[in-house]
C-alpha cells in the first residue's frame, strides 16, 4: 500500500511496515538508499526532528524475501500562518478581485476557501485561473454604505488558519497605472517635453468614471521628482525642463472621487530638444569664458542668461544652450 | 417630446448636468467635512456601524448601468428632499440639545442643507427639461418617528450625513450617465414607455 503521510518539521516519526510484527526482519530505503538499522526500532523506523530534506519515498521490505511489504511518502511541512489577504477595484464599477498568499511556505500542498458577505448577502468569489490564489467578484450594488466582509481560510494536513478584511466599496477603488506613455521632446523649444499616456485598459468606463493623473519627472542627475496633478485629459507638456537632460517620466491614476492612486506606470525616458551644435571649438571657447562665473548650482538658465549680447559663435540658442549645459554642470559639481 | 429634443434643449440639459456634477463634488466634500465634525462634536466613533435607518433614503441600487435618464433624475429628486427635510430635522434637534445652531456643526449642517436645497432644485429643472412633471414633495417628509434617546439620535446623523455623503457621489454618476447618453443620441435620456 502506498500512501502519503504528513508531518510536522521537526515532530518525532515513526513508521511501521505494513502488517509486519515488530520483531521481522526488514529493511528500509529512502528513495532507494538503504536506511541505516541505527534509525530502526524492531522493524519500526524512526525518523527523530524530521527536516524538510527528509520528504520523500520510504519503503519497507521483508529481510529474506525483498518482498515490499509498505510504501508511503513523506511529505515534510508546516501548518499554515496567516494568510494575507488584499482586495482592490481595478475596474470599477464592475466588480473587485482578491488575493492571497502565505507569509512563509508550508512545503505541502494547500487548500483555499473565501467567503464575502455584503450585510447579510453571501456573495460568490469566482477563483481565477491564473493566478490561482486570486477570484473576483461582480457588485451587485454600487454606493452602498455597508461594508464587505472577506474571510479566506486556507487549510492543510497539519492545520488552517485564517484571515479576514473589512472594507467600503470605495476604499478598494485602485486603478491600474496609466499605459503607453510616451514623452517626446518639443521642436525648437530646449525646455519642453510632451507627455501623453493611456487610460489603463482594465478601467471599464473613463468617460462615466473619469479619472484624474498624477505626473513625476526628474533629470537622471537628480533625485528631487517634481510633480504635477492633472484633473482631466492625457496629456502634458513640461515646460521648465532643464535644457539638454535626460528625464525621467512616470504616471500614476485614481478615480476623481473615490479610492487611491495606482502603482507609478512604466518609466519613460526622454530629453528635450537641443539644436545640433555647428562649431566644436567655439563652445569650447565658450565654456572656458563662462566656467569661471558660476560658484553654486543655480536653476536652468532664463532668458535673461540668452543674452544676444553675449553671442559669440554661431547663434544665441547655441550659446544658450552650451551656458546652460556648463552652469548644470558646475551645478551638478556642488550637489 | 419635440422641445426637450431641441438643440437648445441638449445644450441646456448639457450646461445643467456639467453644473450638478460641480455641485455634486463640492457638495460630497462639504458632507465628508461635516461628518467629521459631526462624529468629533457627538463624540461617537467614526467606524461605528449603523443600520439602516428609516426614512433615509439609501444611496445603493442594483443594475445602476441599467437606470434610465428619468429615472436616475426621480430617485435623486426624491432623495434630496428627504434629506433636505432630515437636515432640517438634524437642525432643530442640535438647536434642542445645545439651545442654540450657531455652533461650528450647526453652521456645516446649514451650509450642506442649503447645498442640498440648491441640488433637488436643480433636479427639478432637469426633471422640467425633460417635460416630466415634478413629482410631489407631500411624501418626502420625514416619518414621525418614536422618541429616541439622544444618542440614538447622534447615530441616526450619522447614519443621515453617511448616506448623503453616498448620494453625492452617486449624484455625479448620475449626472455623467445623462450627459453621455445626451452626448451620444443627441435627444432626451430614454423615457419609460407610454400610452
Amino acid at each position: 500500500d502506498s500512501h502519503i503521510q504528513y508531518e510536522r518539521v521537526g515532530a518525532d516519526v515513526t513508521m511501521k511496515c505494513g502488517s509486519m510484527d515488530w520483531d521481522a526482519a526488514v529493511t528500509w530505503t529512502a528513495n532507494g538508499t538503504d536506511i541505516d538499522e541505527s534509525h530502526l526500532n524492531g522493524s519500526y523506523l524512526i525518523l527523530k526532528k524530521v527536516h524538510l530534506s527528509q520528504s520523500g519515498q520510504y519503503s519497507c521490505y521483508e529481510g529474506s524475501s525483498w518482498h515490499l511489504k509498505y510504501q508511503t511518502y513523506l511529505r515534510v511541512g508546516t501548518p499554515p500562518k496567516e494568510p494575507l489577504l488584499m482586495c482592490r477595484s481595478n475596474n470599477y464599477p464592475k466588480g473587485f478581485y482578491c488575493s492571497w498568499h502565505l507569509p512563509t511556505p508550508t512545503y505541502i500542498p494547500n487548500s483555499f476557501n473565501i467567503s464575502v458577505i455584503h450585510g447579510t448577502r453571501e456573495m460568490v468569489c469566482e477563483k481565477d485561473v491564473f493566478p490561482k490564489n486570486r477570484c473576483h467578484i461582480r457588485y451587485l450594488q454600487l454606493f452602498s454604505t455597508v461594508k464587505y466582509k472577506v474571510t479566506l481560510t486556507v487549510t492543510n494536513a497539519l492545520g488552517k488558519n485564517s484571515t479576514t478584511v473589512t472594507f467600503d466599496e470605495f476604499t478598494i477603488v485602485k486603478p491600474d497605472p496609466p499605459e503607453n506613455v510616451v514623452a517626446k521632446p518639443v521642436p525648437n523649444n530646449p525646455r519642453r517635453l510632451e507627455v501623453s499616456w493611456q487610460n489603463p485598459s482594465s478601467w471599464p468606463d473613463p468617460e462615466s468614471f473619469p479619472l484624474k493623473f498624477f505626473l513625476r519627472y526628474r533629470p537622471l542627475i537628480l533625485d528631487q521628482w517634481q510633480h504635477v496633478e492633472l484633473s482631466d485629459g492625457t496629456s502634458h507638456t513640461i515646460t521648465d525642463a532643464y535644457a539638454g537632460k535626460e528625464y525621467i517620466i512616470q504616471v500614476a491614476a485614481k478615480d476623481n472621487d473615490i479610492g487611491t492612486w495606482s502603482d507609478w506606470s512604466v518609466a519613460v525616458h526622454a530629453t528635450p530638444w537641443t539644436e545640433e551644435p555647428k562649431h566644436l571649438t567655439t563652445e569650447a571657447q565658450v565654456a572656458e569664458t563662462t566656467s569661471t562665473s558660476t560658484s553654486s548650482f543655480m536653476p536652468p538658465p532664463t532668458t535673461k542668461i540668452c543674452d544676444k549680447g553675449a553671442v559669440v559663435g554661431s547663434g544665441a540658442v547655441a550659446v544658450c544652450w552650451t551656458a546652460g549645459l556648463v552652469l548644470a554642470a558646475y551645478g551638478v559639481l556642488f550637489i | 417630446m419635440a422641445a426637450a429634443d431641441s438643440p437648445s434643449a441638449t445644450l441646456r440639459r448639457h450646461d445643467l448636468c456639467s453644473r450638478g456634477i460641480r455641485l455634486a463634488g463640492k457638495m460630497r466634500l462639504d458632507v465628508i467635512s461635516l461628518l467629521d465634525t459631526y462624529v468629533e462634536r457627538q463624540g461617537l466613533d467614526a467606524s461605528a456601524s449603523v443600520a439602516a435607518v428609516e426614512g433615509v433614503p439609501v444611496a445603493a441600487v442594483e443594475r445602476w448601468d441599467e437606470q434610465t435618464g428619468t429615472q436616475r433624475l426621480l430617485e435623486n429628486l426624491a432623495a434630496y428632499r428627504a434629506f433636505r427635510a432630515l437636515l432640517a430635522q438634524m437642525l432643530e434637534e442640535q438647536r434642542e440639545q445645545l439651545g442654540e445652531t450657531d455652533t461650528a456643526l450647526g453652521r456645516a449642517l446649514a451650509a450642506v442643507l442649503l447645498q442640498v436645497s440648491a441640488f433637488a432644485y436643480h433636479l427639478e429643472e432637469l426633471l422640467r427639461l425633460e417635460s416630466r412633471g415634478l413629482p410631489s414633495e407631500e411624501e418626502t417628509e420625514p416619518p414621525l418617528l418614536p422618541h429616541l434617546s439622544l444618542f440614538e439620535r447622534k447615530l441616526r446623523g450619522l447614519g443621515v450625513l453617511r448616506e448623503l455623503a453616498q448620494w453625492a457621489l452617486r449624484s455625479s454618476r448620475d449626472l455623467r450617465q445623462l450627459a453621455k447618453a445626451s452626448q451620444g443620441s443627441g435627444s432626451a435620456p430614454s423615457l419609460p414607455d407610454s400610452p
